[in-house]
């Protein structure tokens, strides 16, 4: 790797991060983008359909309709990019980069396979190293900055039916924001810290030692808020074919409304792996005590998937709620419930000592 | 890096005030905000950027966003009639202020804090540190703060409910 580096006449610990950066931002795009086709094949599935399968490379390599990515990507490039008469242009260019970059760089701070040591240099397996004092506040706060590519987007269409639905969608999303605050703040107090790459050394690598077993209120409530703030299925009130029409992005098309869907699923992989690097020990692997690098990444990506899976099985599982339904359940339930697992161990806390 | 973070706060908050659209003089604090963020961590820390980014942007911006948006006037009015003396009133005291401020600044403490080198350099705060700070050093001033807030939560609450 030094020699690497020093071809491209760099320090190893930038070309680390720029290797870093390339691989985890090209990874969750490329994940993102495969899921919007598993999303098609998983509804088809549930719905006993078949889905697209028939998309084929030179009309040969077929790959169980995985060219249906290609294809998409390829319409959407050459559609003609309609902006309406009397939105506002700017903010309609700048509102999808403005739900695309939150939802990617979220992941900046999760730590996705074992940290390895090569050369006495220490090499950690996340965009921001453990230890830069932002920790697991960061996906918080960039989680927060969502909202503003919704309401944007809203706005700028300059359309009563896609500001309805962006005001739906971010009202709910600041909503579920504090009971998800909530939840983490008790893991954060029962770790003793707040970096996930602490977080996911105390959970240990015994399944019954996650957080999932501690804190199983704290899971239900994080994930649920998680819902809302990825704005799916059963939350997703940024959209409502029968009343207001497809919602926030009712006016975008062509690349733009690839960059917004592709920022869904985005935020989509980045809480799912929010939730394994919380409450499912992250990299660890189960019953395993120090696991290869390549097996701890592996883990990772097993348990990562398999919550993005969740978010698509419930999707096409759940009606969409009524919307004060959903007020009702994340103040009156959620918000309650969080704060009702934060005093429980708190006061566990004070027990032991 | 912090001429970068100057530049992004001051043009925001000049954006703010002189942009006539609502929504964007919104957005262009936001900007400001993200500044500010940054150079909290510039001052090692990033907790503050944090809860900077999540408080202010994540939070109350949307709020003020989420009500412009209700309103249904996105524009500035104008004034009915200028009125010059208004404006030399208010630079004259945003330069008073400003005056008193960096006077403030330059007679702080921390301006010492700057010249220490080697291990007189303070760590980076953490959240830790945070808490401890405010439940052990300024336990009175936090929990007035938290009845401050429940007060006027409580206040909301009476006046835009019509039957409690």
């Amino acid at each position: 790797m030094d020699k690497l580096a020093s071809l491209l006449h760099m320090t190893p610990a930038i070309f680390w991060m720029v290797v870093k950066v390339v691989i985890v931002f090209s990874a969750v795009m490329l994940l993102a983008s495969v899921w919007t086709w598993v999303e098609r094949r998983g509804s088809a599935m549930i719905q006993d359909r078949i889905g697209p399968n028939r998309a084929a490379i030179f009309g040969k390599i077929r790959i169980i309709g995985l060219a249906q990515l290609l294809a998409d990507g390829i319409k959407f490039f050459f559609k003609e990019d309609l902006v309406p008469e009397e939105a506002n242009k700017g903010l309609f260019w700048l509102a999808p980069f403005l739900a695309f970059v939150p939802a990617l760089i979220g992941f900046a701070v999760i730590p996705f396979g074992k940290d390895f040591t090569s050369g006495g240099v220490t090499y950690h397996l996340s965009v921001l190293d453990p230890g830069n004092g932002m920790g697991l506040l960061y996906p918080l706060a960039i989680g927060g900055m969502a909202v503003y590519g919704v309401l944007l987007a809203a706005w700028s269409s300059n359309n009563k039916w896609s500001i309805l639905g962006g005001m739906r969608a971010s009202a709910a999303m600041v909503s579920y924001e504090i009971g998800m605050s909530l939840a983490v703040v008790s893991i954060f107090m029962t770790t003793g810290g707040y970096d996930p790459a602490e977080v996911i050394k105390a959970q240990g690598h015994l399944p019954w030692a996650w957080n999932i077993v501690h804190q199983p209120f704290g899971f239900i409530v994080f994930f649920t808020c998680m819902f809302a703030e990825t704005n799916r299925l059963p939350f997703d009130f940024a959209e409502g074919e029968s009343e207001i029409v497809a919602g926030f992005n009712t006016e975008y098309g062509s690349m733009k409304f690839s960059l917004l869907a592709l920022a869904e699923y985005s935020h989509l992989m980045t809480a799912s792996a929010l939730v394994a690097t919380l409450y499912f020990g992250g990299w660890q692997v189960p019953f395993v005590q120090n696991p290869a690098v390549m097996l701890s990444v592996a883990s990772f990506l097993l348990k990562m998937l398999f919550f993005a899976w969740v978010f698509v099985w419930i999707r096409w599982t759940l009606p969409r709620f009524r919307y004060d339904q959903l007020m009702h359940l994340g103040w009156k339930v959620m918000l309650p419930l969080s704060m009702a697992n934060l005093v429980f161990h708190a006061w566990r806390m004070s027990q032991g000592h | 890096m912090f001429i970068t973070f100057a530049l992004i706060t001051l043009l925001g908050a000049l954006g703010m005030l002189l942009q006539k659209n609502v929504i964007v003089a919104g957005l262009c604090l936001v900007a400001t905000f993200f500044g500010v963020a940054g150079l909290f961590l510039l001052l090692a820390n990033p907790v503050a950027a944090a809860l900077q980014i999540i408080v202010y942007t994540g939070a109350i911006m949307v709020l003020v966003l989420f009500v412009i948006m209700m309103l249904n006037s996105h524009e500035e009015e104008k004034a009915q009639a200028s009125h010059p003396i208004q404006r030399w009133v208010s630079v004259a005291l945003v330069a008073a202020l400003a005056m008193g401020a960096v006077k403030l600044v330059l007679a702080s403490p921390g301006l010492k804090a700057l010249a220490a080198s080697g291990d007189a350099v303070p760590q980076a705060m953490t959240l830790q540190k945070v808490g401890l700070t405010l439940f052990a050093d300024h336990l009175l001033g936090f929990e007035v703060a938290g009845l401050l807030l429940l007060t006027a939560m409580v206040g909301a609450v009476a006046l835009t409910k019509r039957n409690l």
